[in-house]
């Protein structure tokens, strides 16, 4: 603010118009606020209300929260448990590493069902997990009104997220533009033993252990000790969330491009 | 109703009171319970705490009064959550500050920085005993009243320096020696202000001065002396742009800094019953207290408690003048106050002492009663 003041503002050398001026403002200021003051009494009032969508520039044939000045708008997430396929994505993708995948009920038995557990006292509401889950589950509602007594109440369960899907306010599912990933996951056949573990953790069930031929074994060379079978990956159905990766215990599955 | 007073009213209780007790009692207790020196004893108790509590839920109306003004004044609402309007904050803020621990600091004088803030809502408090608010609802004829006010009300500097002292803490101390700086500045032109009232009115008693504003209120005859008395009562309730020995932009809080709890709440109690007493004597000295004009219908003068009705009402708006000027003006520099008071303010009261007795000795006062819109 260095722009110099203009005639107006000039402070008065004249000690009447000193005092008088400010004054005068300040009754023009009383008067123009006596009856309806700028500003509304929150808790008792919203701008959510229809009454103030004049003072919010929403225009009248849009929800309010999806307008002019909300559009982008990350609030609390919403998070449909129906739809979510326990992929952790959402959890690796997390900056602040604010969600924990929780057990719901509603999996299968030898599929534990998890879903995020979100902590606001962390989240930045960057909405990387927004993006990351593959199925379009967690969503960023327009959901502001965070404040409580209790820090534990700031912790949000699966449960209370669907809650919050319930309300059915304005979603915004954060969709960055880019690339699709064209990596796939990538077997290397010596090391697997067949343990079924990406099988069992894969959330979309497109991993299949396919049996393989036992190789008869050459005088005086023995055979390892595995199962003889190998996981194979239905690409079309794979989200890419790398769950498969991460629990192989012998690190024979990566990432890698199959041209 | 019109013979009701403060004190019939203190004395018919009083009355009540020890005639109910003295039933119960039997021969010579009867006649020492029932004897006119017990009743009238508990008379001015009586007395006292309806001028204590009366005084202290005035002060708590005011600073909600202040603090919705000057909400509007920004542009927004003031306290809205606890009660009606907020009306029942202050109430809430007071009792949190009552119960919250009252401690010193380590290095303070603890004699000082406790009878300091005691000293100064006793002395604000005091003054309500002498200001009359409505005809008969006064103590009692003192002849010097104003004088005793204006005695009392000028205490408050050294109960701030003191407890400003014994605090221990530099800027306590500098709002202290700000508070006894900025006194010189505006008690001189306050009390010859003050004379130029006494001049015309002919008496130091303040139920004569109201008496003497039948036939027109002395702001008319004495705009001048008003506007100084009103900007050295402003310094002298050291309220904003007088509020140096508090500026919380450049002494943390002033000369309460060290102070939490109930001893901050006594001082701001009486910080408002200052405010209230400025007020009240506005109302008292210039515009005539509680009498209405001639040409208002009786009908607005003739209901029970008219007068202090009108008395009050009068002195909410003098209030709410003070909260303009509080919402309107920055703080004034120590030279900048000093400049005035002395170079402004002192020449404005002297010329206002000598219109005073210009109009007293040429006899052209009874001019100002044929003016209606002046009051009387």
């Amino acid at each position: 603010m260095t722009e110099e003041l203009t005639a107006t503002e000039k402070p008065s050398d004249n000690p009447v118009l000193y005092v008088a001026r400010p004054m005068a403002t300040a009754a023009r200021q009383f008067a123009k606020s006596l009856l309806r003051p700028s500003t509304i009494v929150y808790p008792y009032e919203r701008l959510e209300d229809p009454k103030f969508r004049e003072q919010v520039q929403v225009a009248s044939g849009k929800p309010i929260g999806v307008g002019a000045v909300w559009d982008n708008y990350r609030g609390v997430h919403a998070l449909n448990i129906a739809t979510c396929i326990s992929c952790n994505l959402c959890a690796f993708s997390c900056p602040d590493l604010c969600i924990e995948m929780v057990t719901v009920p509603g999996g299968d038995p030898k599929h534990a069902k998890k879903c995020p557990e979100i902590d606001y006292g962390k989240c930045s509401y960057c909405g990387f997990c927004s993006d990351a889950c593959p199925e379009g589950c967690l969503t960023m509602t327009t959901r502001y009104e965070l404040s409580t007594p209790k820090r534990s109440e700031m912790v949000y369960s699966p449960q209370k997220l669907y809650e919050v899907y319930r309300t059915k306010l304005p979603m915004n599912p954060i969709r960055l533009e880019r690339p699709a990933n064209e990596d796939s996951i990538l077997l290397d056949p010596p090391l697997c033993i067949g343990c079924n573990a990406c099988a069992r953790d894969c959330p979309t069930q497109c991993i299949t252990m396919l049996e393989i031929p036992k190789p008869t074994a050459k005088p005086g060379e023995k055979l390892p000790k595995r199962i003889w079978k190998e996981p194979v990956v239905n690409d079309s159905d794979c989200v890419r969330c790398g769950t498969c990766v991460s629990v192989c215990p012998k690190e024979c599955l990566f990432w890698g491009s199959r041209r | 109703m019109s013979n009701v007073t403060l004190y019939s009213i203190s004395y018919d209780l009083s009355h009540a009171v020890v005639f109910a007790v003295g039933s119960l009692a039997y021969g010579s207790w009867r006649a020492a319970i029932d004897s006119n020196a017990v009743v009238t004893t508990i008379a001015v108790l009586v007395f006292a705490v309806i001028l204590l509590a009366a005084s202290m839920l005035n002060t708590i109306v005011l600073i909600w009064y202040e603090r919705k003004l000057l909400g509007r004044f920004m542009d927004r609402r003031g306290a809205m959550h606890v009660g009606y309007a907020g009306l029942l904050q202050n109430f809430a803020d007071g009792l949190k500050l009552f119960r919250k621990h009252t401690f010193a600091p380590r290095e303070a004088d603890d004699l000082g920085f406790y009878f300091g803030p005691t000293a100064y809502m006793v002395s604000s408090m005091l003054i309500f005993g002498i200001l009359p608010i409505s005809s008969g609802w006064n103590s009692g004829a003192l002849p010097l009243s104003l004088l005793l006010a204006l005695v009392i009300f000028s205490f408050a500097p050294l109960f701030i320096f003191v407890s400003a002292w014994s605090s221990n803490n530099k800027y306590s101390l500098m709002g202290g020696m700000r508070s006894a700086a900025q006194m010189i500045a505006y008690e001189v032109p306050l009390l010859l202000a003050v004379v130029a009232v006494v001049l015309v009115a002919g008496s130091f008693d303040l139920s004569t001065i109201v008496y003497e504003q039948q036939n027109y209120w002395f702001w008319g005859p004495l705009v001048v002396a008003l506007v100084v008395f009103v900007a050295a009562m402003l310094a002298e309730m050291e309220r904003i742009p007088f509020d140096l020995p508090e500026a919380e932009a450049e002494l943390v809080e002033g000369w309460n800094t060290e102070y939490g709890g109930m001893l901050f709440a006594f001082f701001m109690l009486a910080d408002y019953l200052r405010a209230l007493v400025g007020s009240i004597l506005v109302v008292l000295l210039f515009l005539g207290g509680w009498t209405l004009p001639t040409w208002v219908p009786s009908a607005a003068t003739s209901f029970p408690l008219a007068g202090i009705f009108w008395f009050m009402v009068k002195t909410y708006i003098v209030f709410g003048l003070f909260v303009w000027v509080r919402a309107s003006l920055p703080r004034v520099r120590t030279d900048q106050l000093l400049r005035v008071g002395w170079n402004r303010m002192i020449p404005l009261a002297l010329l206002s002492v000598f219109l005073a007795a210009l109009l007293v000795s040429a006899r052209c006062l009874p001019v100002f009663g044929c003016v209606p819109s002046l009051g009387g």
